[in-house]
């Protein structure tokens, strides 16, 4: 006898997946429940399934784990190296950083150090130091100009273009300009000469040391303070050009002198505090006629 | 020499494998329960927890790991129970059945249909519209559910059978 759905528990499931033999298939076509169980099958395969976001899904799960440690260890193990290494890199150069204190024109800056060393900063100046661990190498850096009270310690050196400083507790002034002038008004320095087969020179209380055009010159001085802690520029023989290049350190000017023989020299002195009366002081007693530009900033010197 | 196998640990492996079978898997969870939420809370607790053993799950048996495990899922959640299938299924298309093949109005018929898939036992329920809605074959459903081809065959002769015993009624001969 000829298997059918009553008989057989996998015929229908046989019929929907089109496996039915022939013979099978045409008897079952001709009982009177085929009809209905095709009509029940064509409906069903008229429903739809759920719609489902997958993109969606994947950013949920995806938000999930990022709460669980071991992904983020996975996944990210070359960048936590990468940001391991750059904050040991730029803590290294937290640690190596320098403090640098900047004056302008015109402008002057006292600094304590964790020594209690203090230094005067003249204008258009700079000094830096490392800002941590600084005790154990005591070493600063200077351009311009300044003013040093060290505090009584080993090891003390400044740092300037064209040599450095040793120091063993003492005051001195050290101007590395256009012109290089180290000035000791108290104790003991040892100025080195960068190059120069790094000759070394010591000068007590009263000695300076000048370096001009590569050429070192002691002498002896008399003050007891650099002028310009004073608020005082003062001269004695110098050239109009030092008096203009010191002028335009402490006010914001330029000055056009082409039309003036800049050989002629100056005795005297002028105030830090008033570009008028200093302009007046210095270049009236030289017989310069002045004046000044348009934009102010520019002073302009005739005979 | 072999090609070597795709880490599930390595983000565009694991996402091949969401992309491919997070929808299959929902829908066959969705056919157990008839909740599509559920369904999606199972499937991705299932991928979340493949991430975590992504190390240890081959790849070539993700697929078959997803599956038995969203199973496993769903049978240990024993909320399933008490919800009812309520499939957020539409028509495709309007047939071309004549009325006079009914005995009541078509809309009521379909809707007589759907509730007669909730009634069904979920064994046969998920083989039948895996088969029918999603049209899988035979061989795939036994891959996704790990029976065999011929207890899919009888599954699906009795979800017909007691389709018919519900709705055959409605149908003229």
């Amino acid at each position: 006898m000829m298997k059918n759905y009553d008989t057989d528990d996998t015929f229908l499931g046989r019929w929907l997946a089109g496996e039915l033999s022939e013979e099978e298939r045409i008897a079952f076509e001709k009982t009177g429940a085929y009809k209905q169980f095709d009509i029940i099958n064509k409906e069903v395969q008229l429903l739809e399934g759920p719609n489902i976001d997958t993109e969606k899904a994947l950013e949920v799960v995806r938000q999930k784990l990022q709460m669980t440690p071991q992904k983020r260890k996975v996944i990210s193990l070359w960048k936590s190296i990468a940001v391991a290494a750059i904050l040991i890199v730029s803590a290294g150069m937290f640690l190596n950083s320098s403090k640098t204190h900047t004056t302008t024109i015109g402008e002057t800056q006292t600094i304590t150090l964790a020594d209690g060393s203090i230094i005067n900063l003249n204008a258009n100046s700079s000094l830096s130091y490392k800002r941590f661990f600084w005790k154990d190498n005591k070493a600063v850096n200077l351009t311009g100009e300044g003013y040093f009270t060290i505090t009584k310690g080993k090891g003390f050196k400044v740092n300037t273009s064209k040599g450095s400083i040793a120091v063993l507790g003492t005051e001195f002034n050290i101007k590395d300009r256009t012109d290089f002038k180290v000035m000791c008004y108290k104790g003991k320095v040892s100025f080195t000469e960068l190059g120069n087969n790094n000759e070394s020179h010591t000068l007590t209380k009263g000695m300076q040391v000048n370096l001009t055009k590569g050429s070192i010159e002691k002498s002896i001085f008399e003050e007891d303070t650099p002028s310009w802690r004073q608020g005082i520029s003062s001269f004695e023989n110098q050239p109009l050009s030092k008096v203009l290049e010191e002028l335009a350190l402490y006010f914001p000017v330029e000055f056009e002198a082409d039309a003036v023989n800049s050989a002629r020299t100056f005795t005297g002195s002028f105030n830090h505090e008033d570009l008028d009366i200093a302009l007046k002081s210095t270049l009236t007693p030289m017989g310069i006629a002045y004046e000044k530009s348009d934009a102010k900033n520019v002073i302009i010197l005739s005979e | 020499m072999p090609e070597k196998e795709p880490s599930i640990c390595e983000e565009k492996n694991y996402n091949q494998l969401f992309r491919n079978f997070y929808e299959p898997a929902t829908k066959y969870i969705y056919y157990k329960c008839g909740n599509l939420q559920q369904a999606e809370d199972i499937v991705q607790n299932v991928f979340i927890k493949l991430w975590k053993l992504c190390a240890s799950v081959s790849f070539y048996k993700a697929k078959s790991y997803i599956y038995t495990a969203c199973n496993n899922l769903f049978l240990n959640d024993v909320a399933h129970q008490k919800v009812v299938l309520k499939h957020q299924r539409t028509i495709k298309e309007n047939t071309d059945y004549e009325s006079p093949d009914f005995l009541i109005e078509i809309d009521e018929f379909r809707q007589k249909l759907k509730t007669a898939i909730n009634t069904l036992a979920i064994k046969e329920r998920e083989v039948f519209l895996l088969s029918r809605v999603e049209n899988k074959t035979y061989k795939e459903i036994a891959e996704i559910t790990g029976l065999t081809v011929k207890a899919i065959e009888r599954r699906m002769s009795k979800a017909l059978q007691e389709l018919r015993a519900i709705l055959g009624k409605e149908i003229k001969i």
